[in-house]
This record gives C-alpha cells, sequence and structure tokens, in this order.
C-alpha cells in the first residue's frame, strides 16, 4: 500500500506541475500582448516600458517560470489587471459560491443517477430498464445550455414557480461572509431567516437541475452498464445460489464491486461538471468561480485566467487521488491489477 | 423417505429456432446422507439440473415435473421467498472455477462469516465477533486449512485454486446444509489438489452427515465414496443405479462407452488399438435426435430406438433402452 501510495502521490504532482506549465504559458499561447492591455494604448512606450519593468517581463522564460512558481506556491496569484484587487483574496468568495452550487448539483447527480442506473440493471430488458435508459438517452442528448433555456422558459417564465436567476432576492439583505447563500442565511440573525432560506433554495433549483442533469444520465448508463455486468458474474451467481434475496444480492455483493468501477468515473464526471459550470453561471447570472472566468477571458485578465483554471483542474486532480487512494484501500485487486501487488 | 426425489422433471426454454427440450424427464432420487455421482458429457444438462434444484434457473424456462419434492415438501408450489429459505438453510453448491466463484473484493474471513448463520452466535457485540471469528477458524480447519489467520486476511486473487476450493466448501458448509451440490468440483485441477478435494469432501460426507451430489464429466472422477450413479445425456437419463453394479454390468450402450472412455480402461487395451469413442459429437439444441436421443451415436440401435425407451429395473439398476448390454443368461 505504501508504495501504491506514493506512486499516486508522484502522479499526482507531476500532473500539477504539467497543469502550472500550461497555465504559465497562457500569456504567450493567447494572441494579443497583455501588457499592452494592462499600460493601455495611448499612454505610449513609456507606459509599456514602466509596466514591462514593474513585472519582469525582462528575465528569461525560465526565470518568469520559477518566479512564478515560487509565487503560486505561496498563494500569490498576483494582481488582477482589470481591478489590480488581489486575487486570491477575490477568489475565496467565488470558489465557496461555485462550491455550493457544484456539491449540490454532484449530490443529485449521485443520488439519481447510482440507484437508477442499478434499478434498471435489476430489471434488465424488462420495460423499466427501457423506459430508464430511454429517459437516460434524451436526457444527455440535450445540450446544457438550452436545457437551461428550456428549464427557464417552462418554470420561471410560463408556469411562474421558480426565480429565473440570481443566487436571492436582494431585499432579504443578507450580508455575504462566506459566499455560500445558504450558510451564510445560517449566519446572519435577519428576523426573515425561514422566507429567505426558502427564497436561496428556490433559486438553486434551476441551475442545480440544469448542471446534474447530464452527470446524472452518464452516472446512470455508467452504473446500469457495470451492475449488469456484475450481475453476471460468477461469485453473483454463487451468492444466489445460498438462497440470497435480490435485495441483498444487489446490495452487499453487487454494489461494492459495481463501485470499483463506478468510483473513477465520477472523478471524470466531475471534469464534466467544471466545464459546464461555466455555461450554467453564465446562464443563471451565479457570481461564482465559473462566470468569473468568463468575464476575465473576455477582459484578458490573465492572472485570474490561471488561478481559476488551475485551481478548478487541481480540484480534480485532488479528488482523482482521493478516489484512488480509497479505491487501493477498500479494493485491494485493483492495486494488484497496475502495480502487481504492493 | 427420500430427501431429494424428483419425477420426470422437464425443463422446456425458447430459443431462436424454437422449443427446446433441454430436460426430457428426468428421474432422480436422493436419499439422506448419500453420495451420489451425476455423470454427462457437456451440455447433458446436469448443471440445470442442480440449478433446478437449487432454484435458480431463469424464470422465463418451463420448468415442469410429476415431483420436485424436498423432504416432502413440494418445492414447484413455492413461492421464490419460501424456496430461497429453504436453499438457503438446507442447501450448498460449490463450482467448478472456485476463484471466480469469491468475490472478488471481500476477505475470506468476510465471505465465511456471511455464510454462518445469525442465529449461531449470540451474547454481546464483542461476544458475537469472537465466536463468529473462532467459527471461521473451525470451519478452516474442517476443510484441512491449518494457517487459518493468514488465510483469512486474504483475497480470493491471493489463493491457489486448491485453497480457493476448500474455502468455497467452507462457505457451503457453514450453515451445515442437509445437500451439497458439487457441480465438477475438481475439473481442470492438478491431480493431487483434485485428490485432495476429492478426499475432503468423501470426509465431510460422513462427518457431517449430509448428502452430496457430485457433478462430472466423467466415470473416472467420481467420488470413491459414491454410492449410487446416474448417467445423462442430452438432457435425457441413460442409466442409474449402485455404483459398484452400474460399473462392472451396465445396461446401456452409453454407460458403457463411458467406462471404456475413462482412463482406467485404457491400460487395458492392446497396443497400437483405436482408443474407444463414441462415433460422431453431442447432437445441438437445434438438431435434437427424436427417440432415444444417443440413437444416432449408438453403436446398437435399431429402428426401435426412435421411440423413448421407458424405464426398465433390473437388480439395483434402472436404465432406459431397448436393447440392453450384459443381461443375464436366460
Amino acid at each position: 500500500m505504501t508504495r501504491y501510495l506514493m506512486t499516486r502521490l508522484f502522479y499526482f504532482f507531476l500532473a500539477l506541475l504539467v497543469l502550472s506549465v500550461v497555465t504559465f504559458s497562457l500569456n504567450w499561447l493567447f494572441p494579443g500582448d497583455p501588457l499592452t492591455n494592462m499600460s493601455g494604448i495611448r499612454d505610449g512606450q513609456a507606459a509599456y516600458n514602466a509596466t514591462l519593468e514593474s513585472r519582469a517581463f525582462d528575465s528569461t522564460v525560465i526565470q518568469q517560470y520559477v518566479n512564478y512558481l515560487a509565487h503560486i506556491t505561496q498563494f500569490d496569484w498576483g494582481l488582477s489587471l482589470s481591478t489590480g484587487n488581489d486575487v486570491w483574496q477575490d477568489a475565496a468568495t467565488y470558489l465557496v459560491v461555485s462550491a455550493e452550487l457544484v456539491l449540490l448539483s454532484f449530490a443529485l447527480a449521485v443520488l439519481i443517477g447510482l440507484p437508477l442506473g442499478m434499478l434498471a440493471a435489476n430489471y434488465f430488458r424488462h420495460n423499466l430498464d427501457k423506459f430508464i435508459l430511454t429517459s437516460a438517452m434524451t436526457g444527455y442528448s440535450i445540450p446544457v445550455f438550452w436545457l437551461a433555456q428550456l428549464l427557464i422558459l417552462l418554470f420561471a417564465v410560463q408556469i411562474e414557480w421558480l426565480p429565473i436567476t440570481g443566487q436571492i432576492n436582494p431585499l432579504y439583505a443578507i450580508d455575504s461572509i462566506t459566499g455560500s447563500v445558504i450558510i451564510d442565511i445560517l449566519l446572519s440573525d435577519s428576523q426573515y431567516k425561514l422566507a429567505a432560506l426558502q427564497d436561496a433554495l428556490l433559486h438553486l433549483v434551476l441551475p442545480v437541475l440544469t448542471l446534474s442533469s447530464l452527470p446524472s444520465m452518464l452516472l446512470l448508463r455508467i452504473t446500469r452498464n457495470q451492475t449488469i455486468e456484475v450481475l453476471q458474474k460468477p461469485y453473483v451467481k454463487a451468492a444466489r445460489a445460498r438462497g440470497l434475496s435480490q435485495k441483498r444480492l444487489l446490495f452487499k455483493h453487487a454494489l461494492p464491486n459495481v463501485l470499483q468501477d463506478v468510483l473513477p468515473q465520477m472523478t471524470f464526471i466531475f471534469g464534466l461538471m467544471m466545464a459546464n459550470l461555466v455555461i450554467v453561471e453564465h446562464i443563471f447570472n451565479w457570481p461564482g468561480a465559473g462566470a468569473w472566468l468568463l468575464k476575465a477571458i473576455i477582459e484578458r485578465d490573465y492572472p485570474i485566467i490561471q488561478m481559476v483554471l488551475f485551481t478548478l483542474m487541481g480540484l480534480i486532480l485532488v479528488l482523482n487521488l482521493l478516489v484512488e487512494i480509497y479505491r487501493g484501500w477498500r479494493f485491494p485487486m485493483t492495486r494488484e491489477e497496475r502495480y502487481g501487488g504492493y | 423417505m427420500d430427501l431429494l426425489d424428483i419425477r420426470n422433471l422437464t425443463i422446456e426454454m425458447d430459443g431462436p429456432h424454437g422449443r427446446v427440450r433441454v430436460l426430457d424427464k428426468v428421474s432422480l432420487q436422493l436419499k439422506e446422507g448419500e453420495v451420489h455421482s451425476l455423470v454427462g458429457e457437456s451440455g447433458s444438462g446436469k448443471s440445470l439440473l442442480a440449478k433446478a434444484v437449487i432454484g435458480v434457473l431463469n424464470p422465463l424456462w418451463d420448468v415442469t415435473a410429476d415431483r420436485l419434492w424436498w423432504n416432502g415438501k413440494d418445492l414447484l408450489a413455492m413461492t421464490p421467498k419460501q424456496r430461497r429459505a429453504i436453499t438457503g438453510r438446507d442447501m450448498a453448491m460449490i463450482f467448478q472455477d472456485p476463484l471466480a466463484y469469491l468475490d472478488p473484493n471481500s476477505t475470506v474471513a468476510e465471505q465465511i462469516t456471511e455464510a454462518i448463520p445469525a442465529g449461531d452466535v449470540t451474547g454481546t457485540f464483542m461476544h458475537r465477533r469472537i465466536d463468529r471469528k473462532t467459527r471461521v477458524a473451525q470451519l478452516l480447519h474442517r476443510v484441512g486449512i491449518r494457517d487459518h489467520d493468514a488465510i483469512m486476511k486474504s483475497y480470493p486473487y491471493e489463493l491457489s485454486e486448491g485453497i480457493a476450493q476448500k474455502v468455497s466448501i467452507a462457505i457451503a458448509i457453514a450453515h451445515r446444509p442437509k445437500l451439497l451440490i458439487a457441480d465438477e468440483p475438481t475439473t481442470a485441477m492438478e491431480p493431487s489438489t483434485k485428490d485432495q478435494i476429492q478426499r475432503l469432501l468423501g470426509k465431510l460426507a460422513v462427518s457431517q452427515s449430509m448428502s452430496v451430489l457430485l457433478i462430472t464429466q466423467d466415470v473416472a472422477s467420481i467420488l470413491p465414496a459414491t454410492q449410487r450413479v446416474s448417467l445423462l445425456y442430452c438432457g435425457q437419463m441413460m442409466e442409474h443405479g449402485d455404483t459398484e453394479t452400474v460399473l462392472n454390468r451396465p445396461a446401456h450402450p452409453y454407460t458403457d462407452a463411458m467406462i471404456k472412455m475413462s482412463l482406467q480402461a485404457h491400460a487395458e487395451l492392446e497396443p497400437k488399438s483405436k482408443l474407444p469413442s463414441l462415433p460422431g459429437a453431442v447432437p445441438t439444441l437445434r438438431h435434437m435426435p427424436i427417440g432415444c436421443r444417443l440413437g444416432p451415436r449408438c453403436p446398437y440401435a435399431q429402428k426401435q430406438c426412435v421411440k423413448a425407451p421407458l424405464v426398465r429395473h433390473r437388480d439395483e439398476q434402472s436404465y432406459y433402452c431397448h436393447f440392453p448390454l450384459n443381461e443375464p443368461e436366460a
């Protein structure tokens, strides 16, 4: 296990390093010159040179990369080019706002995908299975941006059950402390706490639904196929021959073995959610990291782009690492398969 | 009373080319404490018979029988739940490839513990824990595994085939079943392991006083302790009876061929003579012969054989053949 752990950690840090190279080279890969954007066109050469000097742009690329690494290891992502604020300090609230959305959506996706997938597999080739599978196919064929529009049209415009955009009705005057609305409401001493909470939850419904639709349907399909495969394995047959009920068979014998292969797919699905996060936050005017990233891209605000990209991708890597470690501990056979038993 | 009483068990399924009768009026009786061997080539329906008894057949197949009785109770009339209760309490099954039939993600201890009936261990939480552990160790000793501590912590992929089969036997006998069905437990095993497993099964049958239904492909690998033997071909019963009688004076041409094909018989062959075997191959499900299904391959077959023979009895054996061999001189 120690060796397995070391290998996983090594790959994790290697990936982080590669990631830092990618985010670092954004400055060069993108068209246009960030310095011109910063110094402004009208001020001319003098201002340009001043910025060049202040940002140490005259040193070699390697030197710059080492400097960059030294800074980001201390969470110093520099100052925003458009506002001049410290990026890392601004990021905290944006990231928490996004985390709330992502965690809720991921939880919903798992809650929908896993049980429905197992249910469909249990009724393999029956009508229920066909129905669930067809719905899943429809669900993940719809592009996220279009689904968002449809949901808004139906629930917000036509039947007016849910608000269109935003986190909460500003009239409730909840102070933003952590960034997460729900936690903020619970922390605040407003006398309309319950009403505010209800309002915030209503605001959450559409973004969470939209963001979780694709992952849940993907997860459903993966779980279904995996469960069908596991249910035909000899050890499940042996368990069935021991007179165990179908319920016990599914949860005690099939589920752990299904999870062994579904867990790594969850990291992949999480990555997919990160991509959709930008779209969903933009459509629903959600003040999170995704929308912030989009704004930064339009404004060519490189420190922000670098920071958000690095953090989002780093999160995926961390999740991947955690899943790998859990998998190596809970399912020792996977260790054996990959590294010949440590 | 017979522990297991099967009369005219028929299983039919809908294949891509129409309805196929995969098991055709098979009868089998098993007494308490009896070791019974069921011999037949692959595709003869041995495993189907076992699955029908355990109750894990595909629910889409038609299972009919004049009698499928367990201890005098009709298994076919039961609800799935009642059936599972009987299977879980009184029956157990072991399989050919033990490594594939053990859960790859649970330790040996976990898997054996699960098979121990809940009512067997009582007391406080810690008591139950310790009790379970000693029981697992006892079971492992009973199947001939000495270093129980190491084996208990192992996962199936860390075990050798012989040990894995012993572990699955330990799982099978954990709830003291009345019947152990062994589905080709020693096929594709090395001879020394094969011998060990066979002796273990014979020993357990006596010490646990349970019946064993052993399924094998050839007469050479039936258990030494076998009291009665049945031969199955293409879903039809060919012959059954007392082991000694059937193997020494086979009445059915199929039994005769199976005995001649077995390894011991080869020793008596003349040098350079042809190896005895039945001509042709086992028919596919699509082209089942009518009447006696051995007909096309049988060296003694005549016109009459297109009609299914009725059962005939001779001393300690019963057979289904129009032209039996080794008839006593009149």
